[in-house]
């Protein structure tokens, strides 16, 4: 990742994870550096069980590094406490999931909301929101059914959906069409290519497919717990 | 409502039989504490008011020894003019067509300013009635309910029986009272004074003298004491109700225990199912925690859902307790009338403490069993929630310090037992000792799952490696269950051993003690043996039978004094009756002499345990003669009264109270003389006199083992009640545990295990689940038993008793874990093995 502009969106600092298997010890990422601007959309590639997946959590504020920051528009967030990360994510940030990860329980227009609902919106101004972004992933029609009810790449629209709702500034999507057949992957990714970019997101997404990659501005792979952008080793 | 609360309403909604099941445990719970605490309520507030018809408004009594007052000393107060208002009072039970009737015998014109007994009466009637009372021999009056119950009209003549004798009365009016004494004067029959004397047979004598002193002060006290003549005392009006309380404490305290160990199982079943809907969802929380929703937010859903699942099992359990008290408080009636005193209880009292206790109890309870899961919810780390493994291993993690805790526990409910010689600690004691226990379950269930798998893997092959294999794997959950089944089934171990040890114990005392031949006493109500006596014809009639080697006469009698009430029972006793009393502190040899010649007593080990007394010290008696010291010439086992009994040789007690009668009578029958044929004698000759007991001592030894099942069938209830608890906690423990593997259940399925063989797999599994409950119900159950022989039933009635246990009981709780187990799995392991594995492998 580019490593230019003290004002960078996304500024990773000499992140390192490590995993405990009782005594034995596995470095996952090994002080990664880098930074993202604003706007841009990044596919970060890699081998199973290399790190894609905690280096997106490490950003999400889900998990935290064992050395490292990661800044986020000038906030370090595992500096935050729990609390504090999970009030940052809430209000900066959108997931998707290769498994969508909707509420079942919910219906389709309320999985939207629930997003709203824990920012503080407006319950009319949110319901509006939520149905102009349903109207752009083509399912206004099934607001009111629940998430077994729709088709992977229709329950997949609607996760893209809820992960723009709030207006977050970035988007992190863990192999957003690992589960969908070719043509419902190439629907979803040209949704999230156009929310994002109208939206005015920075995107982030995790994947095995060179052709999904293809299609943001930069890609990155790991290898070794390292970030290699283009065939070349950033760090 | 907010999407979160919708989202988790609808989960409920979706797992009805999970909430169904969590609903029912916290009400049976619920319904347990509440029908015991109105049963006990209700009794208290039916004596309370059957207390306060018959004082009204007086303050002060005056009473004496058993025989009562001399009617003269009230004309002889009345004269002193030093009384402001006092009325003459007699009262006594009566029998008429197979029920017990009180009758109060009252002076009609000193009552008004006492009891508004009269004013119940028809206006138009009154007056005459009035009359018709005071002149008309064996007139009485009679609630309107009962008349009509009886088929009795006003002016008909019936008979009553008082002590088998038959009295002969008359229908003078019947009274309507108000609907809040209804139940209590329902079977009060109101005379004048001079024809209850009659009916009673005390002619001449009255029971108390109410007063009205509402300011009297210790001056004005001391000046009427001051009239009265020895053996005569002035007392608070409420002293006697407080002294027959107390002689139901003990047994009130035991019920209430009893409840709370439903209501624990009860808790540990909403834990259970609680803690598991959390696990479940564990990915759902997750999602929750990546969209933003704090610990805070998780935290106060799932304590919501426990406040919802809680309130609802609440209400259910209040209605149901409703219903079950109906039935319970027969069964205390019935053990209070057995070993206490007469009650009639007809209607429940449902007052609002009694509520919001089931309340408190209930809703509180259930939010405090659902603070763990609630704070596993809130623990949960974003979308990566915490898989089965890394719960299972958090478990087993924890399985040290859980055992180290339960030991810590252990060591807490021993000192407890040790440093504090009250029933609260005991019962405090049993159940820090029955948590420590439980702290130590998931321990003892991966030992004996490591034990049990080679077993079951030789018995059942890999099905039965993996039916272990998956006990040990779900240790959170299923080291949850059976906790809970097996303190449930330790509790009927625990209290089947206690009720064995103590009928055979009583069963020997019976046959020591009832070594006489026949027993005679007069035919009377249940609870009411103190006020009759067998007529003097009658003793003389068995006096001078031929063939009656000796005869042991009895007189029991209560003395009241402040407010203990002291059972004393005087005695004649024959030679061949030594044998039967077996002495705990001294030699027969060294009490008889004593209790025979001395100004001496012997005391049972109830009353020496609860007056901290033994042989060789004295203690004093409120005589006819005033108050008077008694040496204790020995102490000696005995199961008649939780309270206690002196027992004293007839002729001291003539010597200090003006009462000849005789209660009963055991008659020691010559060598070779036939029992039959002495009691068809006995029939002939004293049946036109008075209507008798007559009974051999077998009869007899029988009827009292009856009495004593008969006073531990509410324990039995309730432990039976503790088991459908359990029952309810370990079928949705193991439906929750086998849905939540519907997805590795499907994956056999799929590679080919048949249903029958998932079926086969899900039974072993619970049935291992239920063989360990067993097993470790078993040491569980004789701790409880220890405890409650040795601590609680000591602490209750001052009883000791030689601990039995039979091989039987063990074994029937080691079936009962098993069936309860084995019956909980039934349905899901139909229910697995029907499910089609496609559906159950389908990902979302």
């Amino acid at each position: 990742m580019e490593n230019n502009s003290a004002a960078a969106f996304i500024q990773l600092k000499n992140l390192t994870r490590i995993y405990h298997q009782g005594e034995r010890q596995q470095l996952v990422l090994d002080g990664i550096c880098g930074e993202i601007q604003r706007g841009e959309a990044v596919a970060l590639l890699g081998r199973s069980g290399c790190g894609k997946s905690t280096l997106l959590n490490l950003i999400g504020g889900i998990d935290r590094p064992d050395a490292g920051d990661v800044v986020i528009n000038g906030s370090c967030i595992n500096r935050m406490d729990e609390h504090g990360r999970t009030l940052f994510r809430r209000r900066h940030i959108g997931f998707i999931y290769q498994f969508f990860n909707l509420i079942p329980t919910l219906t389709v227009v309320e999985n939207l909301l629930l997003p709203l609902e824990l920012n503080g919106w407006d319950l009319a101004e949110g319901r509006r929101r939520s149905m102009a972004l349903l109207e752009e992933v083509g399912l206004a029609q099934r607001e009111a059914s629940y998430p077994d009810q729709l088709s992977g790449g229709e329950q997949q629209r609607v996760a893209v959906a809820r992960a723009l709702v709030h207006r977050p500034a970035l988007v992190l999507a863990d192999e957003p069409t690992g589960n969908l057949d070719a043509e419902s992957g190439q629907q979803v990714l040209e949704l999230l290519d156009r929310l994002v970019r109208d939206e005015q997101c920075t995107l982030i997404m995790v994947t095995h497919s060179q052709v999904v990659a293809a299609r943001t501005d930069r890609t990155f792979s790991l290898k070794q717990g390292r970030l290699v952008s283009d065939g070349e080793m950033v760090w | 409502m907010n999407l979160l609360w919708r989202a988790s309403l609808r989960y409920l909604g979706r797992h009805p039989w999970q909430m169904a099941l969590s609903i029912l445990g916290i009400a049976l719970g619920v319904a347990v504490v509440v029908a015991v605490d109105l049963a006990n309520e209700s009794a208290r507030r039916a004596f309370d008011l059957s207390m306060q018809t018959v004082t009204g408004q007086a303050t002060h009594q005056i009473v004496a020894g058993p025989k009562g007052l001399d009617e003269n000393l009230y004309v002889k107060l009345r004269r002193s003019g030093r009384l402001p208002a006092s009325a003459p009072i007699i009262e006594g039970h009566l029998a008429y067509a197979g029920q017990t009737l009180r009758l109060l015998g009252i002076a009609p014109f000193a009552e008004s300013r006492f009891r508004d007994l009269l004013s119940h009466l028809p206006d138009e009637a009154e007056e005459g009635v009035l009359r018709q009372l005071m002149t008309q021999p064996g007139a009485v009056l009679m609630s309107l309910e009962r008349a009509q119950g009886f088929d009795l009209s006003v002016g008909q003549s019936f008979e009553l029986r008082h002590s088998g004798q038959k009295r002969q009365a008359v229908l003078a009016g019947r009274f309507e009272p108000p609907a809040e004494q209804k139940a209590v004067m329902r079977d009060l029959l109101v005379a004048d004074i001079s024809t209850a004397q009659e009916l009673l047979g005390r002619v001449g004598w009255l029971s108390r003298i109410d007063l009205i002193l509402p300011d009297a002060d210790a001056a004005e006290l001391d000046a009427i004491r001051e009239l009265l003549p020895p053996g005569a005392r002035l007392i608070p009006a409420a002293a006697r109700g407080t002294a027959m309380q107390k002689m139901t404490h003990a047994f009130s305290i035991n019920l209430t225990a009893m409840s709370l160990l439903a209501l624990v199982v009860g808790l540990f079943l909403i834990y259970n199912t609680l803690s598991f809907s959390v696990l479940q969802r564990r990915e759902l929380m997750g999602r929750l925690r990546v969209l933003g929703a704090t610990r805070s937010d998780l935290f106060r859903l799932v304590l919501s859902e426990g406040l919802l699942i809680g309130t609802l099992g609440t209400l259910l359990g209040l209605l149901l307790g409703i219903l079950l008290a109906q039935e319970l408080v027969q069964l205390v009636t019935q053990t209070i009338n057995d070993l206490y005193f007469v009650l009639t209880v007809r209607e429940l009292s449902l007052t609002p403490a009694g509520i919001i206790k089931g309340v408190l109890l209930g809703v509180g309870g259930s939010l405090l069993a659902v603070v763990v899961p609630a704070s596993e919810a809130a623990l949960s780390p974003p979308r990566r929630v915490q898989d089965r493994s890394r719960v299972e291993t958090g478990a087993r993690r924890l399985m040290q310090p859980l055992a180290w805790s339960g030991v810590v526990l252990l060591i807490l409910a021993a000192l407890l037992l040790l440093m504090s010689k009250s029933l609260a600690a005991g019962f405090a004691a049993l159940f820090v000792l029955i948590l420590g226990f439980s702290l130590l379950t998931p321990l003892w269930v991966s030992l004996l799952c490591r034990c049990g798998a080679p077993l079951f893997g030789a018995l059942f092959g890999s099905p039965g490696r993996m039916a272990v294999g998956g006990v040990q794997h779900s240790l959170s959950r299923t080291g949850v269950a059976i906790a809970a089944l097996s303190i449930a089934v330790a509790t009927t171990v625990g209290v089947g051993v206690m009720v064995e040890s103590f009928r055979t114990s009583v069963q020997q005392w019976l046959e020591s003690s009832l070594q006489a031949d026949i027993f005679i006493a007069p035919d009377a109500p249940s609870g009411t043996g103190y006020e009759t006596a067998l007529n003097p014809a009658v003793v003389q009639i068995i006096e001078s039978l031929p063939g009656v080697a000796g005869i042991r006469q009895s007189r029991p009698v209560e003395i009241q004094s402040g407010d203990e009430i002291t059972r004393l029972t005087a005695l004649r006793l024959p030679k061949e009756s030594y044998a039967g009393m077996k002495f705990l502190d001294r030699p027969p040899e060294m009490v008889w002499p004593l209790f025979d010649r001395e100004q001496a007593v012997i005391i049972s080990e109830s009353y020496a345990y609860h007056h901290g007394l033994h042989a060789g010290e004295s203690l004093e008696l409120e005589t006819d003669q005033g108050r008077q010291p008694f040496k204790i010439a020995g102490v000696f086992r005995d199961y008649e009264t939780g309270q206690g009994v002196i027992k004293m040789r007839m002729s001291l007690y003539r010597d200090y109270w003006a009462d000849r009668s005789i209660h009963s009578a055991w008659l020691y029958l010559e060598p070779g003389v036939d029992i039959d044929l002495m009691m068809e004698r006995l029939y002939r000759l004293v049946g036109e006199q008075q209507a008798l007991h007559i009974r051999t001592s077998r009869i007899l030894r029988e009827a009292s083992i009856k009495t004593f099942d008969r006073t531990f069938a509410i324990t039995h209830v309730l432990r039976l009640l503790v088991i459908g608890v359990a029952f309810v906690g370990i079928l949705s423990a193991l439906m929750a545990l086998q849905l939540e593997r519907s997805r590795e259940l499907a994956v056999l399925r799929a590679i080919g295990f048949t249903p029958r063989q998932l079926w086969g797999l899900v039974t072993a599994q619970t049935g291992f689940m239920g063989l360990i409950s067993g097993l470790l119900a078993i040491p569980l159950g004789l701790v409880l038993a220890s405890v409650l022989i040795f601590v609680v039933n000591r602490r209750s009635f001052g009883w000791s008793m030689d601990v039995v246990v039979s091989g039987s009981v063990l074994f029937e709780a080691l079936l009962l874990a098993l069936f309860a187990a084995l019956l909980a799995g039934l349905y899901p392991a139909w229910r697995m093995s029907q499910t089609p594995p496609a559906q159950a492998l389908r990902e979302e």
